[in-house]
């Protein structure tokens, strides 16, 4: 899960007609970056945004370094954007950007298939993590990055909920990846498609891990799950009060049975 | 560090010794702990005797601005135990905050946000209101919409409550608009806890109870978590 971050430098508030029109001209990048984004934000149920995101997220930029922006970066908004829309037509197009070259655009377009519960997109999230923690998962040459973007691989699989013996197969592995963002990813989308506390208790345990990268980590997706038997570590984890709330939240929302709604809410009143 | 013993009375903190610690912490760990520290002599310190309040010596005095300088150094370690401290201070730590209060450090103003709201003094009010309506982090928003709750109307002169406790509802009815559900969220409880103030009008003024039911509705309040919070809080206000 990530923490939502309006683009920089560009925060003056606008109308929807605004995003749309900043969206549509193809003159200036960063406008149309910054209309993705507010779209998504705030929800626009306007008839021309889906279409419009779904015809940002077909177009291929190389990086501009004057406008401050990514790769793609248009592209990549526009993916966001789809999969806070919930709107299923902006699979197809999706499903493709799962096949691009680029792994941030990958990334961007396997979170939003998740958020749009998307089961077309199992087999292709599959196929991309099929060759497991060595080759899909093994350190790109000069970067920081894996082969694939496996934690959004493997996230956006939870989130969509098919839980087939092939897809637990292909989970599986990366639960002992050397990296500790993508074993919480793993363990969260084992909770969510076996409901089994083992993974539970192997998320709270990464709440107390020495880095605070991967607290914060933890924290996002035990909130994500809404594992409510967390609820008291996650009020005790060293880390910023604001993500702990997130987590709450989700506790609340997700969540169900013990500790009840109310233990859950007075403890995010503690937080405040 | 010396602590001067006697056989009649406890230890007593050598508050000087633990500013220059603080002072001269060299790395964030040692500031860290050098802030914790002080902020328990502090404490320890003043505890208010039976008949009165705690005079303060210029060595407290000291103590009390170093923990206020200690929430504009960009470490949210000792930036948390100097703003545990200055809780445990009470009003005394009111007047250090408000003078020390630096514009241009936006951190440290949140810090200062978050112990005036734990304070809950009447002169943190114009501070608290400022920063619920205009604040850019919604952190101290949300914080701000806490203190707004929880103001001690009991400090205040009686003739001057009423019209505090109508500020606190006005800043929560414009701050239960906030774009953020956070702080939105911390409105409902602060609106709670107004509704709740001894010193606040007895039962809860209708406008108040509106303001909680509009944020409990699924066409007015679209976050699942902020609704059920506000139909917690109507529920413990109790009926109209």
């Amino acid at each position: 899960m990530e923490p939502e971050t309006p683009p920089p430098g560009n925060a003056e508030p606008i109308s929807e007609a605004e995003a749309l029109r900043r969206l549509r001209q193809n003159e200036d990048q960063s406008l149309q970056y910054y209309g993705a984004w507010w779209l998504g934000r705030m929800r626009s149920r306007h008839p021309d945004t889906v279409p419009l995101l779904c015809q940002a997220l077909r177009q291929r930029q190389p990086r501009d370094a004057g406008a401050g922006v990514e790769h793609n970066a248009v592209a990549r908004n526009a993916a966001r954007a789809l999969g806070k829309l919930a709107d299923q037509r902006a699979i197809g197009d999706l499903l493709e950007a799962l096949e691009d070259d680029d792994d941030g655009l990958r990334e961007a377009a396997a979170r939003a298939l998740g958020d749009l519960g998307a089961e077309s997109a199992v087999l292709p999230l599959c196929r991309r993590l099929a060759s497991g923690p060595s080759v899909a998962g093994a350190p790109q040459t000069n970067s920081p990055k894996l082969q694939e973007p496996c934690e959004a691989l493997i996230e956006a699989l939870g989130d969509i909920g098919v839980a087939t013996p092939a897809v637990l197969a292909v989970i599986e592995p990366f639960l002992d990846h050397d990296r500790p963002l993508i074993r919480s990813a793993a363990t969260r989308a084992m909770l969510q498609l076996t409901g089994a506390p083992q993974w539970g208790d192997r998320l709270v345990t990464l709440l107390s891990h020495p880095q605070l990268q991967v607290r914060r980590a933890a924290l996002m997706d035990l909130g994500a799950v809404g594992w409510r038997p967390a609820l008291g570590a996650i009020s005790a984890t060293l880390a910023e009060n604001s993500l702990k709330l997130i987590a709450l939240r989700g506790l609340v929302e997700q969540g169900q049975g013990e500790p009840t709604t109310e233990a859950v809410l007075l403890a995010m009143d503690e937080l405040l | 560090m010396s602590l001067p013993e006697g056989p009649s009375s406890p230890p007593q903190p050598d508050l000087p010794a633990l500013v220059a610690a603080v002072d001269g912490a060299h790395s964030a760990e040692s500031l860290v702990q050098a802030t914790r520290a002080l902020a328990a002599a502090l404490a320890v310190d003043l505890v208010p005797p039976p008949n009165g309040p705690t005079a303060l010596t210029p060595e407290m005095a000291t103590a009390i601005r170093t923990l206020v300088g200690v929430m504009g150094f960009n470490n949210p370690g000792a930036a948390v135990a100097a703003v545990d401290g200055l809780m445990a201070c009470g009003p005394a730590a009111v007047e250090p905050l408000l003078e020390g209060l630096d514009n241009h450090n936006y951190g440290a103003r949140a810090w200062a946000v978050r112990a005036l709201a734990g304070i809950g003094d009447g002169r943190g009010l114009d501070l608290l209101e400022e920063a619920l309506q205009g604040d850019i982090g919604p952190s101290v928003r949300r914080a701000a919409a806490r203190g707004l709750g929880q103001l001690r109307l009991e400090t205040l002169a009686p003739e001057a409550r009423a019209p505090v406790w109508d500020r606190c509802l006005g800043a929560l009815e414009r701050g239960s608009k906030d774009d953020e559900w956070v702080v939105r969220y911390a409105v409902v409880v602060g609106l709670e806890s107004l509704g709740h103030s001894p010193h606040g009008p007895r039962p809860a003024p209708a406008t108040l109870l509106a303001c909680l039911e509009r944020l409990a509705q699924p066409a007015q309040e679209a976050i699942p978590v902020v609704r059920l919070r506000a139909q917690l809080a109507l529920d413990r206000l109790g009926p109209p």
